[in-house]
């Protein structure tokens, strides 16, 4: 019984993160309808970064701030490059995303080399009715929590809030209303890389830091945004709790290795589903 | 007569194709036999970057796990021929494998509009490189298959005349016939009516099912061809190497495709042969540029990682259409 809670915590911990990674996806495909395959290294280059700040004797929280915050510039860069230029179509903007992930990669292995990094989050445990928990799982739920509910301030009561769902429910309108679409893209993928560094800095203290695991957390976040159909960031919160939950229960009662299974699973199960309620999903 | 001819067969391209025929045919017997391995290699490469470029050019779909149907008739082909079947029939049944496959995953997935294919098909490749990893009862784990029979006969066993037809000089030119072939296979379905609809399909989804193209129905078969290509491939591989294993087929190789198709040209036959060859040889120049002495252990991952990063960039910003075009509007144009 302890066990299922440990388990069922620690799943929801790492669910959280995944809904951040999730949310990026789904902050910029609403906007822009680029599905951004450089999201995981957003989470990744956070890691690093966190790594060598700690490292410079830079305490938590300015650390893990400086991490979010050039996680969030690298964001929009990726945004100017992939949409900034007038005309670019859709599978363009998907292919240079993916070779932005290639940048990233050969910029990670030049500084941080190829071999696994480790970080420390929050140290120590705490006992709660029996169980011993490590701190960090507490600081990722924390994390998210509040990112969430920022997310939710921001997407209906801000001015600039607004302006992203007017893009993303017609761009062409917003347009004639004087949005400039283009930047308000590059502003959702800033938005996209500030949720994917979070994730990173929150979740990564607790695995191996390495410049190809982006995959992993991309397929696992890319998972949670399909249960809205990369359309609802609530949704995508409820997606990945369902898939961080599903894969500590997998880790924990069966086979270690099936664990990755279950996101990969999860995906081609949800693709399915949404093809037969939606014969031609928008 | 004479301009019948010079129409026909006497046009720049047709002449070029030759030349590139010719050139390509006399080249393998030049090489020493690492480079031959290469050769080998880049005509497995155009197989499959000329079923992911139609799918890419003409469905505009994008495939994150072109490597998975490679493999996928791989482990066809070598499990197959080690377990008896003929070796051509085990080779046959490469592309069947891969394409069943495809068809299965494809009816579900490319039923949504948008880019779904793109993370579908990467954990297609995923899931595809953990059950190869995980059934070591059939596929050999990690640990790999060996004891792949070899595909062609050894003359006069035991004799003094004895002679292996296996050598990569040989796999050269099977690579070849078999490129060839997928070649004009593909530039007789492009210029076929399905194949039209299929170019009308890239540029307007709506456009081209008002005008009476099975989009959905369309979009599958050229997804499902473009694995049996590179399932066809894939099969070569396990009789050319005798030896499979699951590292063999990351996705970088996947991502590596992608990037031979975007930099030939999306829906070209030829681009994906131009696209094929300029990376291998960038490869082999990168190659040589990371082992100077002095240089991090690290320096051949950062640069091909920057490579295909950049050329993936690059292209898309500058040269959308690829290579291949570019070239010919810059010859088209008169010159002033």
């Amino acid at each position: 019984m302890s066990a299922l809670v440990q388990y069922l915590i620690s799943g929801i911990a790492t669910g959280c993160a995944f809904a951040l990674v999730a949310t990026g996806f789904v902050t910029i495909h609403r906007v822009t309808g680029v599905v951004n395959f450089a999201q995981g290294g957003f989470a990744i280059l956070a890691g690093y970064v966190t790594f060598s700040a700690l490292r410079a004797g830079l305490p938590h929280g300015v650390s893990e701030l400086l991490a979010v915050l050039l996680a969030t510039a690298t964001g929009g860069l990726v945004g100017v490059i992939s949409i900034g230029r007038r005309g670019t179509p859709l599978l363009a903007s998907l292919i240079i995303t993916i070779g932005l992930g290639f940048l990233f990669y050969a910029v990670e292995v030049a500084i941080w080399g190829d071999q696994p990094l480790q970080f420390e989050g929050v140290p120590g445990v705490f006992g709660l009715a029996g169980l011993t928990l490590q701190r960090q799982y507490v600081l990722i739920v924390a994390g998210a929590g509040v990112s969430f509910a920022a997310l939710l301030l921001f997407f209906n009561r801000t001015y600039l809030g607004k302006i992203f769902t007017a893009c993303a429910s017609n761009a062409y309108a917003a347009r004639l209303a004087g949005i400039n679409v283009t930047r308000v893209g590059i502003a959702a993928f800033a938005l996209g890389g500030l949720l994917g560094g979070l994730a990173g800095v929150l979740l990564l203290p607790l695995r191996s830091l390495t410049f190809d695991s982006d995959v992993d957390l991309a397929v696992n976040g890319f998972a949670a945004a399909i249960f809205g159909g990369l359309q609802r960031p609530g949704a995508a919160l409820v997606g990945g709790l369902v898939i961080g939950v599903a894969e500590a229960l997998v880790a924990g009662y069966s086979h270690a290795s099936y664990q990755k299974g279950v996101s990969l699973v999860l995906i081609v199960g949800i693709l399915v589903w949404q093809a037969s309620r939606r014969p031609q999903a928008d | 007569m004479t301009t019948v001819l010079r129409s026909r067969f006497l046009r720049p391209s047709s002449v070029l194709i030759a030349g590139v025929a010719l050139a390509s045919l006399l080249l393998p017997p030049l090489l020493d036999s690492g480079k031959q391995t290469v050769f080998v290699l880049f005509t497995l490469y155009v197989v499959v970057t000329v079923g992911l470029s139609l799918l890419m050019g003409l469905a505009g779909q994008i495939s994150l796990g072109q490597a998975a149907f490679y493999a996928l008739g791989a482990y066809t082909a070598g499990l197959l021929a080690k377990h008896g079947l003929p070796q051509l029939l085990a080779l046959a049944a490469a592309p069947v494998g891969s394409a069943v496959v495809a068809a299965l995953i494809g009816v579900p997935v490319l039923r949504l509009r948008g880019h779904y294919l793109a993370f579908a098909t990467l954990a297609f490749q995923l899931i595809v490189l953990t059950i190869l990893a995980e059934a070591r009862g059939i596929t050999g784990g990690d640990i790999g298959l060996g004891g792949i029979p070899p595909l062609l006969p050894v003359l006069n066993q035991g004799q003094d005349s004895e002679l292996d037809l296996n050598s990569p000089l040989v796999y050269c030119y099977v690579g070849w016939v078999v490129a060839a072939l997928v070649i004009v296979l593909t530039r007789n379905l492009v210029r076929s009516r399905p194949g039209r609809g299929l170019r009308a399909l890239a540029t307007s989804e709506i456009g081209a099912a008002a005008s009476g193209v099975a989009v959905g129905a369309d979009k599958l078969k050229v997804f499902t061809i473009s694995a049996a290509y590179a399932g066809l491939a894939g099969g070569v591989y396990a009789f050319f190497l005798e030896y499979l294993s699951p590292g063999s087929f990351p996705i970088l190789l996947s991502i590596q495709f992608i990037v031979m198709a975007t930099l030939g040209g999306l829906g070209e036959v030829w681009g994906a042969v131009l696209g094929a060859a300029v990376i291998v040889l960038l490869v082999q120049i990168l190659q040589a540029a990371a082992s100077q002495p002095g240089l991090p252990r690290q320096a051949p991952a950062i640069l091909s990682y920057a490579a295909y990063g950049g050329v993936m960039v690059l292209v898309m910003l500058f040269l959308p259409a690829g290579l291949l075009p570019a070239i010919r509007q810059r010859l088209s144009r008169p010159s002033s």
